[in-house]
């Protein structure tokens, strides 16, 4: 448990210290994709800590809910700015109540402990 | 069983961090660029140019259009100016002109007395003055003495033996050509009292012929204007 702690905070400092030193920046085009994709992958973290807590932590279900779901909001953004409908708005908004709701476990948990 | 998992958390961490520090950048290099609602903006400023430009494309061929036209004029009023130009030449005397008229031959009668000197029976300045001077009043429209075109500045004046017409030496026969009515400038000249009689009496031959078809050459010297402008 403290092991996968720390391996997260390790892998988190170094993919900041990648992304602050990488020389590319994103088009500002993409940039609405990156973040919904973003914020997908924080729910999914969220996601899996919770499950974490409540002790049915799936390292499959885990692995492919973060990479699906922010592969698949980018692409729900993407397919939306083509048809000129809003659907990352519909990404941010799931994802913002799932990520919320993630979080409201997380912290009862925390709490009964 | 515990490996994959720390596995996969390392994995998940690192891209999370990749994934929030690059839209992090992205985010904070945008005040750099254009905004979003910038560029909805500018896109619609961008329709908006383009309408207008198409107008004025529209415009500016309606107007070369119209230049063109403007054009045209140009080229008429300068075919109007080159027939102004000629008719003022003509009247100036400085085309050559033909037409009907009469010849007037003034000769010096063969010395027939010995006692008139030849001096005095000589043509002088004033005689010639006399008989163009009657030409114009009869409505000639073009005069030359011995091929000397008659122009507003032109003189008639006695020097030595000669007399100068556009300080030109010319002298006897005189030979007067006059465009015109051809009966009226015959009939003023050999008139009763007119200079065919007058100068008759003095000994001096007038033969005045009509002619169907004179040419009159234009004036040939050089036109100066030293103080008189135009105002």
């Amino acid at each position: 448990m403290w092991l996968g702690l720390w391996l997260a905070v390790l892998g988190l400092g170094v993919g900041i210290m990648v992304g602050l030193n990488i020389p590319l920046i994103l088009p500002h085009a993409y940039a609405k994709y990156l973040s919904v994709a973003a914020l997908a992958a924080l729910d999914s973290v969220l996601g899996g800590i919770r499950a974490a807590m409540e002790d049915h932590f799936d390292n499959e279900i885990f692995i492919s809910g973060f990479f699906s779901n922010a592969l698949l909001a980018a692409g729900l953004a993407f397919i939306g700015e083509r048809l000129g409908i809003d659907l990352y708005l519909a990404a941010v908004v799931a994802f913002g109540v799932r990520l919320f709701n993630n979080i409201a476990i997380i912290r009862r948990h925390l709490l009964k402990k | 069983m515990n490996k994959p998992i720390y596995v996969s958390i390392l994995l998940v961490a690192v891209s999370l961090g990749l994934m929030l520090t690059l839209q992090y950048r992205t985010t904070s290099s945008v005040e750099q660029g254009v905004a979003y609602g910038r560029e909805q903006e500018l896109t619609v400023e961008k329709l908006q140019l383009e309408k207008e430009l198409a107008h004025l494309l529209d415009e500016s061929t309606d107007l070369s259009a119209k230049l063109e036209e403007a054009g045209k004029g140009y080229s008429e009023a300068a075919v109007a100016f080159e027939s102004e130009l000629s008719k003022i030449k003509l009247y100036a005397g400085l085309v050559p002109v033909e037409g009907p008229g009469v010849e007037v031959v003034l000769e010096n009668l063969p010395d027939s007395t010995p006692d008139r000197s030849p001096k005095l029976i000589s043509i002088k300045d004033y005689d010639l003055l006399h008989v163009v001077n009657e030409l114009r009043g009869a409505g000639a429209e073009a005069i030359a003495i011995n091929n000397q075109r008659l122009l507003a500045t032109s003189e008639i004046r006695l020097a030595g033996n000669h007399i100068v017409v556009n300080m030109v030496n010319i002298s006897a026969p005189y030979r007067v050509i006059a465009i015109g009515n051809a009966t009226t400038l015959k009939s003023s000249l050999v008139i009763k009292g007119g200079p065919a009689e007058i100068l008759n009496e003095r000994g001096i031959a007038v033969n005045v012929t009509i002619k169907e078809k004179i040419l009159i050459p234009a004036f040939t010297g050089g036109l100066r204007f030293d103080y008189a402008t135009t105002t």
